[in-house]
């Protein structure tokens, strides 16, 4: 069975590799995330109840509106956890037996495949969908919303923002450098669909990708990336962000070597898991905010 | 064992045992009283035909329209807009100070039963105020529900700004 609601908070990790690299991008969204964990304390932490029967009764609202599948929760954490396991699957198994450790990036260096630029492109594309398509899970927006999702984009705070500024740092800057949204839109604009289908990361989440068959998937992705492509270009500028200062940044909590660049993206692949942790505290947010309410 | 036995006599042992049954009793308690306090709820949740949501609840986006409008320094973002449920956050110099809400009561009739207690009115409908941030009217089977983000968000700023939602308008939809 899979986990519950109250679990996969409570479980949420307070350090570790996760944790090190997200805390390591405080600089490009300062104050924006903290760390939260546990269920209970995310209660209170979001609502500013702290009477135990209120905390309660937050809590069992939650894990029904949770446990209810037609609202669309479970499909989210199911895009989040995929999205993270389907990109880092190649060193996955590697990795299988060092879980929960801090890996040391030489060390583990001969277990990584640098990825080509097409795949690369293609994982930013596709988890830039994911989040897209999981947004309009949680907020009950259609699918294939481009338009509100662009409009929620300019309002994200907190976890959600730090979500997209690993995206940028971790699967923009680090693996592609400076150039990576032209990159990005250049390898998409030139992927067939036959391709698309053959692509790890895509081929975890497809089924909840909109666009019907995978030219129309191809199509949505191509469109999604093209709108939020002058989001992304802003966010880089206004904040000055280089694949170098990103590098000193997160060499400082991880060691990291520089001259071995092809492999961090790599490595971050999978031993990051940067959606399903953030994604996680994202929609705990979301249940509670809503469950209080309803109250 | 046999060399213990005249070391305490037989009430002794007893009284031991008692108090070691006791000891693991409340620790045992201890242990699954933290992660087991949603348990119930987790397990009536999945019980097959079980739902959150009714499945007559109006949907959210009809209920958009009732919000407060923004302006005089405050900002309205839409944040959630399920089947039974609308959210919007609301900003005051890009900070968030509340959360606005309508809900469907029909898929938690718990949460209209309270207002039968109720004894205050806010543009006379019942109202409630629960916890340290909520205060809310129902209207109808709606809910209408404003949530203190900021600790300085007072009471009576919340019961201002549910009589700035149209309460009356609200009244009226039929679904």
């Amino acid at each position: 069975m899979s986990k519950t609601i109250y679990e996969l908070v409570d479980e949420l990790p307070t350090d570790g590799m996760t944790v090190k690299a997200l805390n390591a991008l405080d600089f490009v969204v300062p104050g924006q995330w903290q760390n939260l964990t546990g269920f209970t304390n995310t209660i209170s932490a979001v609502t500013g109840e702290t009477d135990d029967a209120m905390i309660q009764a937050i809590g069992e609202r939650a894990v029904y509106l949770y446990n209810d599948s037609s609202q669309g929760y479970q499909r989210a954490m199911w895009l989040y956890n995929t999205v993270d396991s389907a990109a880092g699957a190649l060193g996955a198994a590697a990795l299988a037996n060092k879980i929960g450790q801090d890996i040391s990036f030489l060390g583990f260096l001969g277990n990584l495949t640098p990825k080509p630029e097409k795949a690369q492109s293609l994982d930013l594309a596709v988890k830039l969908v994911v989040e897209l398509v999981a947004f309009c899970q949680i907020n009950g927006i259609p699918g294939d919303s481009i338009g509100d999702f662009l409009a929620a984009l300019g309002d994200y705070g907190g976890e959600s923002l730090m979500r997209m500024a690993a995206l940028v740092c971790y699967d923009g800057l680090i693996p592609l450098g400076g150039g990576f949204i032209e990159k990005g839109m250049a390898s998409i604009t030139q992927t067939s669909p036959d391709e698309l289908q053959k692509n790890q990361t895509f081929k975890g989440v497809s089924d909840l990708i909109p666009g019907g068959n995978p030219a129309g998937q191809l199509g949505f992705i191509t469109q999604s990336f093209d709108s939020v492509k002058g989001w992304m270009g802003d966010f880089v500028s206004s904040r000055n962000l280089t694949q170098q200062s990103v590098l000193s940044h997160l060499s400082q909590v991880i060691q990291v070597s520089a001259d071995k660049l092809d492999y961090v993206g790599a490595f971050l692949d999978v031993s990051v898991k940067y959606y399903t942790h953030t994604g996680t505290q994202t929609l705990a947010r979301r249940l509670i905010e809503r469950a209080v309410a309803e109250l | 064992m046999r060399n213990s036995v005249p070391m305490f006599k037989h009430w002794q042992r007893s009284l031991l045992g008692l108090l070691l049954t006791v000891v693991l009793l409340i620790t045992g308690c201890q242990q699954a009283q933290a992660p087991d306090r949603f348990a119930q709820a987790q397990q009536d949740s999945s019980k097959p035909g079980v739902t959150a949501v009714a499945k007559d609840a109006t949907q959210g986006s009809q209920f958009n329209k009732y919000f407060p409008k923004p302006g005089a320094g405050y900002e309205r973002v839409y944040t959630q807009e399920k089947k039974g449920f609308s959210e919007a956050a609301l900003k005051k110099d890009g900070k968030e100070v509340a959360k606005l809400s309508i809900s469907d009561t029909s898929s938690l009739p718990a949460a209209a039963a309270k207002y039968e207690n109720s004894t205050q009115t806010i543009a006379g409908y019942p109202a409630i105020t629960m916890g340290k941030t909520q205060t809310s009217v129902l209207v109808g089977k709606y809910q209408v529900k404003v949530l203190a983000r900021d600790p300085n968000f007072s009471q009576a700023e919340r019961e201002q700004w549910i009589s700035k939602f149209d309460l009356k308008g609200l009244s009226k939809l039929k679904t």
